[in-house]
C-alpha cells in the first residue's frame, strides 16, 4: 500500500485496474461459457456449482501432481463432465432447465466441498505469472501488470468464440439452433448435438474459470472462494447481449467494480463496501429494466430463449 | 387412462428415488463408506426418534415457506428464484420492526415482526413478478440478481447502521430480548415457525383449489392470453401471487430471526431459499406436496451433522445426496407417459386377481 | 444432377394409430411440370408431401425420383427434393445471406464471407426476384420471407420443389407474383413443382395437372385444361351433404352497439398493424370483415378483446368506452373469440369443465359467498353444455388440450353462446379446420344470436362463409377498412381487388 501512498489517487486507480484484471478472470470464463450455452438456446444456471468444482479439482490435482497446468486441464475436464450431465438432463422431455441448473449448484458445490475437505494444504503449486511490467520501477504499477496466463487465454477464447460464431459453419449452425430449432432441424442440422456440445464446452470454460480461483494469488481452497461469481454468469451474458467480445468487456467492468470495494477500503472509505460489491447486480437489473419492454424483445437474444415466458 | 396416470404417479417417484439411492450408494462405496450404514444413519437422524423428528420438523418449516415462495408465483405463470433474497430482507425487516417495538408487549412485537417480514419479503418478489409482467424482464434473472442485492443490503446494514457494537467478530444487530422471541410449541423444541409453515401450505392449497381467486390465478398461469380474453386483471393477479410468495419467504426469514438467532446477521442466509426453489419444482408447485417434500428434505438436512459423527464423512455428503436426488427426480419427469411397457407387465396380473375375486 | 426430375408415388399407405391417413395414393409428376394437389382439410395432402420428402416412411408403397426409390430425408435431399412449408423455416435473427448460406449442404468449415457473398450475388443475378442480403429475416414482411424460402430452394439447386399452401400468408398480389415465378421456372425447365393448395383459382391459372385427394384416398388426376373449378370442387367434396342454410330472419339492423373510433394498434414487432380504423357494428347484424390474413385482423380482434394494448383511438360499446375488463365484458355483454381457440381462448391444461366455466366461475351459482368455488356447480353446468353442444370428450374432467380441434371450438362456443349468450360476439375464423357438420353448426349459432337481436363481428378469410351469413361485409387491407358493401350488392371481383390492396 506504500505505492498507493506515493502515487496518491493515481495509486488507487492503478490498484483498481490491477484488481479489475485479476477479478475479471472468473467472470470472463463463466460469461463466455454461459454465452456459448445460451447461443444454443439453453440456460445453464448451475455455473456456480461448476465453478466451485473447477476450483476444487484444480487445487487438488495441482497439489497432488505438482503441476498447476495439469490442475487446469483437470478443472476443464470436470467442468465439461458437469456440462454433459446438465445437457443430458435438460435434453430429456419435460425437464425444466432452471430447476436442473439449481440442482447442479447443489450437486457441484456438495461434491466440491466433500472432496475439498481433504485438501487442507495451504497452497497448491500456482500457475506462473506473465510479467508485462518488467522494468517499471513503481511497485504498484508493476504489481498491476503481473498478469495471469488465464487472462491472456480468456481474451483469446473470447476472440475465438466471436470468430466461431461469425465465420465458421459450426457457429452459424449453432446460432440457427438457438434461434429457430425447428427451422434448423428441417435443414438437417443436429439440434441436440449442437446444444449438448455447446453446454459441455461452456461448462468446461467455467471449470477453467474455477481453476483461476485456486491456482492464482492467494491460491488457497476454501468453501467461500467463489463468492457467488458463477451465479453472475447469466446476468453478465444479458448485460453483454450475447456477444463474446462484449462478455469480455462486461467481465472487466464487473471485475473493476468488485476491485473498487477493497480499493476504497484501503483508501479509508469503507462505508458502503457491501453495497458497492452489489453494484454490478444493481446495474444489471437497472439496465435490464431500461432495455426490455413488453412488446420488444432484447436485441441479440437467441430466439428460443426469448420465446419462453 | 386414469389408472395409468395413478400408476405413473407412484411409479415415477419410486424409480427416481430408487435411482438416487443407488447412485448415492455407489458414491458412498466409492469413498469407502458403507452405503447401508450411511443411509441408515440418514434415516435415523431424520426420523429415528422423537428427537430426530423434532430436528427434521424444525428444518422443514423454512422449506415449506420457501417452497411456497416459488410455487405461488409459478402457479400464476411467473418462475422466480428470489427466495433467498426475500428470506434475507424479510428477516432484516423483522429484526428492525422487532427492535423498534421491544418496549411493547411481546405479542405486539411479534405481530410487528410478522407483518414487517411478510410485507418486505412480499414486495421483494412482487418487484420481480411486476418487472416481468410490465417490462418484460425475465423474472428468473431479475430475482436471481435481487438475491445478491438483498444479501448485500443485509451485510451493509448489520455491519453499519444496525450493528450492535458488542458483536465484535461476527457483526449482527442488537439481540431481541428472550421474552420477545418466537416461542416453542409446549412440550417440544419446535418453534411456532412450523405452525406458520403448515398453515401456509394448507391455506395455499385451499386458496388455489377451492376459491375463485385460486382459479383466477391458475387461469393466468395456464394461459395468459385466455385470462385476458375473459377480462381477468392479469397484472393484479401476477403481482398478488408474487406478493404472497415473497411474503412466505419473508416470513421464513422472520422465523429465522425471531426463533433461531434472536437477531439478524449474515448467519440467517443459510441457503433455505435455494433449496426452496427445488422443493417447489419437486412438488410440481403444489402446496400439499410441498408439505411432504419439505418434511423429507428437512430430515435429510437434519442428518448432515450425524454423518460426520458416525461415519467421519464431511457434512457436504448430504449435499451430494441432495444433488443426486434432485437430478434423478428432475430427470424422471421424462418418464411421464413412457411407462406403458411397465403397465403392460402389471396389468394382466391385476386383472387375473380381479377375476379371481369375482 | 441439374434440371427437373420425374416424381412417382406408387400406392402409398400411411396409418397413424387408429387413423388411416393415406390409402393407395398414386401420384405421377412428369419431369418439368407444375402439379397441384388439392383436397379438403384432412384429405392427406400434407401427409403425402411428408412421405415424398422421406419425413414419414409410408407403411405401403414407395416414392421414386427418376425411377430411383427415395425413403429418407437425406436421400430425398440428395436426389434434389426440396420443400417450402406453410410455416417459415428461417432463423429470424440471422440475415438473409446467413439463412441462404446455412441451407448449403456442402458448406466449408471456415466461412469465407467474401466468397459466399460473391456467390450469392451471382446467384441473385439470375434469380426470379431480388432481396437485400443484409436484412435480418425478422424484419421482412411475410411475402418477402416466402420469397427467401423459395430462393433458398433454388440456391440449393432443388430439382423438385414441393410447396405446402405457400400463399396462405400472402396477399393475392404477392401470391400471384410467387406463382408466376414458379410457373416461369417450370417453363424454363429449371425444376418440377408440386403445389399443395386449396385455392382452386391458383390451380387453374398456374398448374399443368391436378390430383384430387379425399379422406386419404386418391380420387382423380387430370390435366388442368380438361377440367373446371366446379368439377374439381365436387371431386374434393364428394357426396358430402351440402352446407345446410341457416334460417335467417329478415330484420333491419338497429342502432350502433359497438363503435371503433380511429383505432391504431401495434403488431408483435412494434410496427403499426391497425391504422386509424373506424367501424360501427349495429344491433341485429352480422358484420363480416374480409381480407387476407396478416392485414391487421388478428390485432384488431385482440385489441377489442383487451388482449392487446391500444396505441390510439377508442372502442365504445353502447356509447361507453370499453376496455375488456371483466366488469366491462359482463356489463356490455361483449365476448371475443379469437382464432386458434386452444392457444388463445382456453387454458389447455385445465379440464373441459373448468374451461367452460371460464367466463362465469366468479359468479353465483359457481361462486359461493363471493369467494368459494362450487366445483359441483361447475361440473353440472359443463355436463349440460357438453350435451347441448354435442362436445365429444371422454369426460368433462379431461384436459381440453386432449380434444380434437372441432370439439375445442364447440367447447368455447358452448362457453360463449351457451347459458348466457352475449349481446355482441367478436369472432375470428371460427370454422378453421372444422368439417362440414361443425361448420354448419357454428354458422347456425351465430345466425341465431343475430336473429335474437345480438350482433356479430365476424372476421374471416373465407369469402364463401361471409357471403353465406354476413349482412354487411367490409374488406380489411393493410390495417385499414378498404371497402364496404352489403351482402346483396357484393361484387366478388371488386372485393378481391380490395383484398389485394390494389385500390
Amino acid at each position: 500500500m506504500q505505492s498507493s501512498d506515493s502515487l496518491g489517487n493515481l495509486g488507487i486507480l492503478v490498484a483498481i485496474a490491477g484488481g479489475a484484471l485479476r477479478g475479471s478472470i472468473p467472470y470472463i470464463y463463466v460469461s463466455l461459457g454461459e454465452c456459448l450455452t445460451e447461443k444454443s438456446g439453453r440456460i445453464n444456471l448451475g455455473m456456480e456449482g461448476i465453478l466451485l468444482m473447477g476450483a476444487m479439482t484444480a487445487f487438488a490435482v495441482s497439489d497432488q501432481s505438482g503441476s498447476p497446468w495439469l490442475g487446469l486441464l483437470a478443472a476443464a475436464f470436470v467442468g465439461g463432465l458437469f456440462g454433459l450431465l446438465l445437457a443430458g438432463i435438460t435434453e430429456l422431455p419435460g425437464v425444466n432447465d432452471v430447476a436442473a441448473g439449481i440442482a447442479m449448484i447443489i450437486f457441484g458445490s456438495g461434491l466440491a466441498f466433500f472432496f475439498g475437505k481433504q485438501f487442507v494444504a495451504p497452497m497448491a503449486p500456482q500457475l506462473p505469472v506473465i510479467d508485462f511490467g518488467q522494468g517499471i520501477a513503481n511497485a504498484g504499477v508493476h504489481a498491476a501488470l503481473r498478469i495471469s496466463p488465464l487472462f491472456v487465454l480468456g481474451i483469446a477464447v473470447a476472440f475465438l468464440m466471436h470468430f466461431a460464431f461469425e465465420r465458421t459453419r459450426w457457429g452459424l449452425h449453432l446460432r440457427a439452433v438457438g434461434d429457430a430449432p425447428d427451422a434448423a432441424r428441417s435443414m438437417g442440422i443436429a439440434v441436440r448435438r449442437h446444444r449438448v456440445v455447446a453446454t459441455t464446452i461452456g461448462a468446461a470454460l467455467a471449470g477453467i474459470g474455477g481453476s483461476h480461483l485456486t491456482l492464482y494469488f492467494p491460491g488457497i481452497w476454501s468453501e467461500g472462494i467463489s463468492g457467488g461469481q458463477g451465479l453472475m454468469a447469466v446476468a453478465l451474458v444479458i448485460f453483454a447481449r450475447w456477444s463474446p467480445l462484449r462478455c469480455l468487456a462486461a467481465s472487466l467492468l464487473f471485475g473493476g467494480a468488485q476491485a473498487l470495494g477493497p480499493s476504497l477500503q484501503s483508501a479509508g472509505i469503507s462505508g458502503f463496501y457491501h453495497v458497492f460489491n452489489a453494484s454490478p447486480y444493481l446495474l444489471t437489473l437497472v439496465l435490464m429494466v431500461l432495455s426490455c419492454s413488453r412488446t420488444r424483445r432484447l436485441d441479440g437474444i437467441p430466439g428460443s430463449l426469448a420465446r419462453r415466458g | 387412462m386414469t389408472s395409468e396416470q395413478n400408476f405413473e404417479g407412484v411409479a415415477i417417484p419410486v424409480i427416481a428415488i430408487g435411482t438416487a439411492l443407488l447412485l448415492f450408494s455407489l458414491f458412498c462405496a466409492g469413498v469407502g463408506a458403507s452405503p447401508g450404514g450411511v443411509l441408515a444413519s440418514i434415516y435415523t437422524a431424520g426420523f429415528g426418534s422423537w428427537y430426530a423428528w423434532q430436528n427434521s420438523l424444525l428444518r422443514a418449516a423454512p422449506l415449506m415457506l420457501c417452497g411456497l415462495a416459488t410455487a405461488l408465483p409459478a402457479q400464476a405463470g411467473v418462475i422466480t428464484v428470489g427466495n433467498e433474497g426475500a428470506f434475507v430482507v424479510g428477516g432484516l425487516a423483522a429484526a428492525a420492526a422487532g427492535l423498534a417495538t421491544t418496549s411493547g408487549p411481546p405479542l405486539l412485537c411479534l405481530a410487528a415482526m410478522f407483518l414487517a417480514g411478510a410485507v418486505v419479503g412480499g414486495a421483494w418478489i412482487m418487484l420481480a413478478a411486476g418487472l416481468q409482467y410490465y417490462r418484460g424482464v425475465n423474472a428468473v434473472i431479475s430475482s436471481l440478481l435481487l438475491n445478491y442485492i438483498g444479501i448485500a443490503l443485509l451485510l451493509q446494514l448489520v455491519e453499519g447502521p444496525m450493528r450492535d457494537p458488542d458483536s465484535l467478530n461476527f457483526p449482527a444487530t442488537f439481540p431481541l430480548p428472550l421474552s420477545h422471541q418466537l416461542g416453542r410449541i409446549p412440550g417440544t423444541r419446535i418453534h411456532y415457525g412450523l405452525v406458520f409453515g403448515v398453515v401456509a401450505c394448507l391455506l395455499g392449497w385451499f386458496l388455489l383449489e377451492r376459491t375463485v381467486w385460486g382459479m383466477k390465478l391458475k387461469i393466468a398461469g395456464g394461459n395468459a392470453r385466455a385470462a385476458k380474453l375473459v377480462g381477468l386483471p392479469l397484472g393484479r393477479i401476477v403481482l398478488t401471487a408474487g406478493f404472497l410468495g415473497g411474503a412466505c419467504a419473508g416470513l421464513a426469514g422472520m422465523v429465522e430471526v425471531a426463533a433461531i438467532h434472536g437477531r439478524a446477521s449474515q448467519a440467517i442466509s443459510a441457503g433455505y431459499g435455494y433449496v426452496g426453489i427445488l422443493v417447489a419444482f419437486l412438488s410440481r408447485q403444489s402446496p400439499l406436496r410441498i408439505l411432504v417434500v419439505s418434511l423429507i428434505l428437512g430430515a435429510v438436512l437434519a442428518s448432515g451433522g450425524s454423518l460426520q459423527r458416525t461415519h467421519d464423512l464431511p457434512d457436504a455428503t448430504i449435499n451430494v445426496f441432495e444433488g443426486l436426488a434432485f437430478l434423478s427426480i428432475l430427470a424422471s419427469e421424462a418418464l411421464a407417459g413412457r411407462l406403458g411397457f411397465l403397465t403392460a407387465l402389471f396389468k394382466p396380473v391385476s386383472t387375473e386377481v380381479a377375476d379371481a375375486k369375482l | 444432377m441439374h434440371g427437373p426430375a420425374r416424381v412417382e408415388a406408387i400406392c402409398i399407405g400411411k396409418t397413424f394409430g387408429p387413423v388411416r391417413a393415406l390409402e393407395g395414393v398414386n401420384l405421377t409428376v412428369p419431369s418439368g411440370t407444375f402439379h397441384a394437389i388439392v383436397g379438403e382439410n384432412g384429405a392427406g395432402k400434407s401427409t403425402l408431401a411428408k412421405c415424398l420428402l422421406g419425413f414419414y416412411r409410408p407403411d405401403e408403397g414407395e416414392v421414386r425420383l427418376d425411377g430411383v426409390p427415395v425413403s429418407t430425408p437425406a436421400e430425398a435431399r440428395r436426389a434434389g427434393l426440396g420443400m417450402v412449408f406453410q410455416h417459415f423455416t428461417l432463423a429470424p435473427s440471422l440475415t438473409v445471406a446467413e439463412n441462404l448460406v446455412l441451407a448449403r449442404t456442402d458448406l466449408p468449415a471456415i466461412l469465407n464471407w467474401k466468397k459466399e457473398k460473391e456467390r450469392l450475388r451471382t446467384f441473385l443475378e439470375h434469380a426470379p426476384f431480388q432481396i437485400n442480403l443484409e436484412d435480418r429475416v425478422e424484419h421482412l414482411a411475410a411475402g418477402q420471407k416466402q420469397k427467401v424460402e423459395i430462393l433458398k430452394q433454388l440456391y440449393l439447386e432443388t430439382r423438385v420443389l414441393i410447396l405446402d399452401e405457400p400463399t396462405s400468408v400472402l396477399t393475392p398480389a404477392e401470391a400471384d407474383e410467387v406463382m408466376t415465378v414458379l410457373n416461369a421456372l417450370v417453363r424454363k425447365e429449371a425444376l418440377s413443382v408440386i403445389l399443395i393448395t386449396h385455392k382452386l383459382r391458383e390451380v387453374m391459372a398456374f398448374a399443368d395437372d391436378v390430383t384430387v385427394l379425399r379422406r386419404g384416398r386418391w380420387v382423380a388426376s387430370c390435366s388442368v385444361g380438361s377440367t373446371s373449378i366446379p368439377e374439381i370442387s365436387s371431386l374434393m367434396v364428394g357426396n358430402a351433404p351440402l352446407r345446410e342454410q341457416s334460417a335467417r330472419t329478415d330484420m333491419t339492423a338497429g342502432g350502433a352497439v359497438l363503435e371503433i373510433q380511429n383505432l391504431s394498434v401495434l403488431g408483435d414487432h412494434g410496427l403499426p398493424a391497425v391504422k386509424d380504423l373506424s367501424l360501427t357494428l349495429k344491433a341485429g347484424e352480422i358484420l363480416g370483415i374480409a381480407g387476407v390474413s396478416g392485414n391487421g385482423q388478428r390485432e384488431l380482434v385482440q385489441a377489442i378483446g383487451g388482449q392487446r394494448d391500444i396505441a390510439s383511438g377508442e372502442v365504445r360499446v353502447a356509447g361507453k368506452p370499453f376496455h375488456g375488463t371483466r366488469a366491462d365484458i359482463r356489463e356490455c355483454g361483449v365476448f371475443t373469440l379469437p382464432e386458434e381457440p386452444l392457444q388463445n381462448a382456453t387454458v389447455p391444461g385445465m379440464s373441459v369443465a373448468q374451461n367452460i366455466a371460464l367466463r362465469t366461475f366468479d359468479q353465483a351459482p359457481t361462486a359461493k359467498l363471493g369467494f368459494l368455488l362450487d366445483r359441483g356447480a361447475i361440473r353440472r353446468a359443463a355436463t349440460a353444455a357438453v350435451e347441448r353442444f354435442s362436445i365429444r370428450t371422454p369426460s368433462i374432467d379431461t384436459p381440453i388440450r386432449n380434444l380434437s380441434g372441432g370439439n375445442v371450438q364447440r367447447a368455447v362456443l358452448a362457453r360463449d353462446l351457451g347459458a348466457r349468450p352475449p349481446k355482441i360476439m367478436v369472432v375470428a375464423n371460427p370454422c378453421f379446420g372444422l368439417d362440414f357438420a361443425a361448420t354448419g353448426f357454428v354458422h347456425n349459432q351465430l345466425v341465431e344470436l343475430r336473429n335474437g337481436g345480438g350482433s356479430v363481428l365476424l372476421v374471416s378469410e373465407d369469402l364463401d362463409e361471409l357471403m353465406k351469413i354476413a349482412d354487411r361485409i367490409v374488406v380489411m387491407s393493410d390495417g385499414r377498412i378498404a371497402h364496404e358493401s352489403t351482402r346483396a350488392e357484393l361484387d366478388l371481383a371488386v372485393v378481391g381487388r380490395y383484398m389485394g390492396g390494389h385500390e
